[in-house]
């Protein structure tokens, strides 16, 4: 069943809350690792997810919520979110951003656009599937940088496998029933 | 400066350094460094892998900004966002001059005073205050005259990435311009904060650099920049002039 307009803002509000989490999480990881390249690699990939969050906000307002409304996802998937933004080696943190929530989010965009109508939600699509682009984008950079730094960092695949099958375990990740006059109720 | 001297402003103007991987030298003072005089075959890559390292603080910076204070306006966010996004590309631009030219990473030692002394104010209003409206401000500065230096030498290379550097940080400097313009507009106490900030700041770059390395600044205020960064023509003229006193003072 497809997505009534109150729930495509409620879903567009929390990939918004994950696009800050990430920008966020990056922000705290650029001062804190090590190696250079990894850095500068999270350092630009802010600026990607300060985009999406930008205009994913401005769309929710356009879906009748308060423009830049943002949701927390549920509890379970917040929680996750959290544990693998409070990795401390640098294979980890690449490998949770990188092999893990951005597909991971990758996938729940998609699932978006399965549940709406491309015609009736059309920016929506527009948004997300230039999100998609700029995702395969960034994982393409994190291979280079990995391949830059083969020598010296030492990847461990079954961490990567075990949180995405925690992650893609999560169905449900957005705080539904926020009310049907969403913008009324939120700048009241 | 003597030692107690020393210590103090090391615990109230500086807080700890950003991680850096074992390829890099980091010093905690000017006069640690090589610092090859103008006329050394190998001081442009000496400035190079300088350059490249304050970048990294730079972006460092900016990253601690979106990290330490959620709550700012979102249209700063963005700012900054870019900004740590522009530093980065930053780094790339000046590793790459590097390389092409026979430096490495490593081969000189590196300072990061930037990052200790910016992420040390424990405000927004401040850090922009000292990071992108004073430092970054004395980048516009410094940049403009190396474009035409190097367009004479006929290094269109180097001249061509110090205008992509110019440009960028003319916008970094203008957003902290209009936020400070703004902050300080709707709550008079973040007057105090940028002065505090830029107190604090001062005292504890004079240690790193000593009243030598600061007196041996050689450029001038570049006018037209500062005022495509959002400086009024009263700040470009008092910038200018206490420029120029500095200069007289110091014989440079």
């Amino acid at each position: 069943m497809g997505l009534i307009l109150r729930e495509k803002a409620e879903h567009l509000a929390t990939f918004r809350w994950l696009e800050v989490f990430l920008m966020e999480t990056l922000a705290r990881w650029v001062p804190t690792t090590p190696e250079m390249e990894v850095k500068v690699l999270m350092g630009r990939h802010i600026w990607d997810a300060a985009q999406h969050a930008d205009a994913l906000g401005k769309r929710t307002f356009e879906l009748r919520a308060p423009m830049h409304y943002t949701l927390a996802p549920l509890p379970l998937h917040l929680s996750t979110m959290n544990e693998l933004a409070s990795v401390e080696d640098t294979t980890g943190r690449l490998q949770s951003v990188y092999d893990v929530i951005l597909p991971g989010l990758a996938a729940r965009y998609q699932q978006y656009l399965q549940n709406s109508d491309s015609l009736l939600d059309e920016p929506s699509f527009r948004v997300i599937e230039g999100i998609l682009n700029d995702y395969a984008r960034m994982r393409k950079e994190s291979e280079e940088v990995r391949a830059e730094l083969r020598e010296t960092l030492v990847f461990d695949p079954e961490r990567a496998e075990r949180w995405s099958r925690q992650e893609s375990a999560i169905s449900d990740f957005v705080v539904q029933g926020s009310g049907a006059t969403l913008a009324r109720e939120a700048s009241a | 400066m003597n030692t107690s001297n020393t210590n103090s402003i090391e615990a109230t103007a500086f807080a700890a350094g950003p991680a850096r991987d074992s390829r890099f030298d980091v010093k905690e003072r000017w006069s640690e460094c090589l610092n090859l005089p103008d006329t050394h075959p190998d001081r442009d890559l000496e400035f190079f892998h300088r350059q490249m390292n304050e970048e990294i603080n730079g972006m460092e910076n900016a990253a601690r900004n979106l990290a330490d204070f959620p709550d700012a306006e979102w249209s700063v966010r963005m700012s900054i966002a870019r900004q740590t996004a522009d530093e980065a590309r930053h780094v790339l631009m000046f590793r790459r001059i590097l390389e092409r030219r026979g430096g490495w990473l490593g081969r000189y030692a590196v300072l990061n005073f930037q990052y200790r002394i910016i992420t040390k104010i424990d405000n927004l209003v401040g850090r922009l205050a000292v990071q992108n409206r004073a430092f970054e401000a004395e980048g516009v500065d410094a940049v403009e005259p190396a474009i035409q230096k190097a367009r004479d030498a006929g290094d269109s290379e180097l001249a061509d990435l110090f205008e992509a550097q110019l440009a960028d940080e003319i916008g970094h400097v203008r957003f902290a311009n209009e936020y400070i313009a703004q902050a300080t507009k709707s709550n008079p106490m973040n007057v105090m904060r940028v002065g505090r900030a830029l107190n604090q700041a001062s005292e504890a770059f004079l240690s790193v650099m000593g009243q030598e390395a600061i007196d041996s600044v050689k450029y001038t205020t570049n006018e037209q920049g500062r005022l495509e960064a959002g400086f009024s023509p009263e700040e470009v003229r008092f910038a200018a002039a206490d420029r120029n006193a500095r200069k007289k003072h110091a014989g440079t």
